[in-house]
């Protein structure tokens, strides 16, 4: 009883820590993962390599005048981007802006809008997830 | 020649005082604020239209003041001194035809009538420059009773004055040279000094003597007066030009991308056509919900330029054909940016034509004064 105790306790600290990186952290993310799970039979997790992938890929196939995430966003995440019109658009990384990310509504309006001008089409859950999943690491 | 001109010089020929301060003071004064005004008006960037209604008031000022010093100041500065029967005007003429005039001790006959005809251009320059600022630009004391239509009509006047004014200026200086060939050496001289040689020959006037205190009395109160009601008519709400903050659901659904344009800058059926193909929005997917589309749509069909009377929604309502919906395709955005290069827009201080707020600091009014373009100096880098 005791040993297992004592090997419960790092075990019980270990996953409080876990958790927050597991679950609670972006309800959004959470939201892609339960719809790529629903839509996609091999889904295993997002990946921040695909997504800066996707981020950074001349796609070509949406509007003529926004072939690239970059094309508004800078080539660095970090960075404040400028939309067509001139006007900032505030950097994509979850460090640099940490409100992104958090409401459900607004980045598939994002999304929606977006990738139809980059890729044109809508992205894949697995997409949306992998672009939050590398936003979030920056 | 040069020892005659020693020998006479002991012998300086008696000088009496025409032109007393008031006049001199008003003389140099007007030449500078007129040669300000017109530069400013005629040849000036747009943003220096603070410069110009500063020289502006102060001609109105100095020609008020020299209405009143007309009949309240010293002999040759009143009006009744100035020689313009018909009598003395043919006299005049005619004997600047034969080369020998009669002279005048003040202002001769032909030289009263520049005077006048200056003060008199002078009086209408200022008017009917406040009712240009009034209807074009919606500022100043008129700003809240003329429409944009008159402030424009009017705005033709007075360009038509400015160079009637410059022509009229000439003919002064024509005058001015002539005179000083023809028997009056010191004439600039005297409006410097305000001492004029004595000659035998003189047409003197009757001496009046000068009520400086009763003038300036006048003016003070004028002064406080006009300057009174100027700043209290001006602070009256402009005829014609929005007021208030944009809907706020308009602004951040459609201020996101681009400055969320004030409706006035856009007629109510061309808002129509833009909201009914946002997903290919000037080359972009700006696809929005239905419901939120269609407030949108009423909010600014409301409010839409037939509605208001400044000079951005009066002008902008005439679109391109060649580009129907695009705000910087009109033919007006293209003649008030005309000279801006590209790279200024291209900038990353600027970014578009489209974001006119980086350069016109009260955009979001919709008002585009003057004084409120500032071109970020980094868009020049």
């Amino acid at each position: 009883m005791r040993a297992m105790d004592r090997a419960l306790i790092p075990i019980m600290i270990l996953a409080c820590a876990l958790a927050p990186a597991a679950a609670g952290e972006s309800p959004v993310l959470d939201f892609y993962a339960s719809e790529a799970k629903a839509s996609e039979p091999g889904f295993g997790g997002f990946s921040a390599e695909r997504g800066e992938r996707l981020f950074r890929t001349n796609f070509s196939t949406g509007k003529p005048d926004t072939p690239s995430c970059t094309t508004c966003h800078t080539t660095d995440p970090r960075k404040t981007g400028q939309t067509r019109a001139g006007k900032d658009i505030e950097p994509m990384a979850a460090s640099a802006s940490p409100k992104r990310y958090a409401d459900q509504a607004k980045t598939e309006k994002w999304f929606g809008r977006n990738c139809n001008n980059v890729l044109g089409r809508d992205c894949t859950a697995t997409e949306k997830g992998d672009f939050i999943t590398f936003m979030l690491t920056q | 020649m040069a020892e005659r001109r020693w020998a006479k010089a002991p012998a300086a020929p008696d000088v009496t005082r025409v032109w007393d301060l008031g006049v001199r003071l008003f003389h140099w004064l007007l030449v500078a604020a007129v040669a300000i005004a017109l530069v400013t008006g005629l040849s000036g960037p747009r943003n220096v239209l603070n410069i110009h209604l500063a020289a502006g008031a102060a001609i109105g000022g100095l020609v008020a003041f020299r209405i009143l010093w007309g009949v309240m100041g010293s002999t040759y500065a009143r009006f009744s001194s100035f020689p313009v029967q018909r009598a003395a005007i043919k006299a005049d003429i005619a004997g600047l035809i034969a080369g020998s005039r009669p002279r005048y001790r003040g202002h001769n006959p032909l030289g009263s009538l520049m005077a006048l005809a200056l003060l008199a251009i002078l009086t209408l320059s200022v008017m009917t420059g406040v009712i240009t600022l009034g209807g074009v630009d919606k500022q100043g004391p008129l700003a809240f009773v003329t429409s944009y239509d008159a402030g424009k009509a009017t705005q033709e006047l007075h360009q038509a004055f400015a160079y009637g004014l410059l022509a009229l200026i000439c003919g002064h200086l024509l005058g001015v040279a002539y005179e000083s060939h023809h028997g009056q050496p010191d004439l600039v001289r005297a409006m410097l000094t305000g001492q004029k040689a004595v000659s035998s020959a003189d047409h003197p006037a009757r001496p009046v003597k000068a009520k400086p205190l009763l003038a300036g009395l006048c003016v003070l109160l004028l002064l406080t007066g006009a300057v009174h009601q100027i700043v209290a008519l001006s602070a009256r709400p402009a005829l014609g030009a929005p007021a208030g903050p944009l809907d706020p659901i308009y602004v951040e659904e459609c201020g996101s991308c681009h400055m969320a344009y004030p409706p006035s800058l856009a007629p109510s059926a061309r808002w129509t056509a833009i909201l009914a193909n946002l997903s290919d929005h000037f080359g972009e997917d700006a696809s929005l919900k239905p419901n939120v589309v269609a407030e949108i749509r009423a909010y600014l069909t409301m409010n839409a330029a037939e509605k208001w009377d400044t000079r951005a929604a009066h002008e902008f309502q005439r679109s391109n054909p060649k580009d129907p919906l695009r705000l910087t395709a009109t033919p007006f955005w293209l003649r008030m940016h005309r000279g801006i290069p590209e790279s200024v827009f291209k900038s990353r201080a600027v970014g578009a034509k489209a974001a006119c707020e980086k350069c016109h600091s009260d955009a979001s009014t919709g008002r585009f004064d003057p004084q409120d373009i500032h071109i970020p100096e980094r868009a020049y880098q």
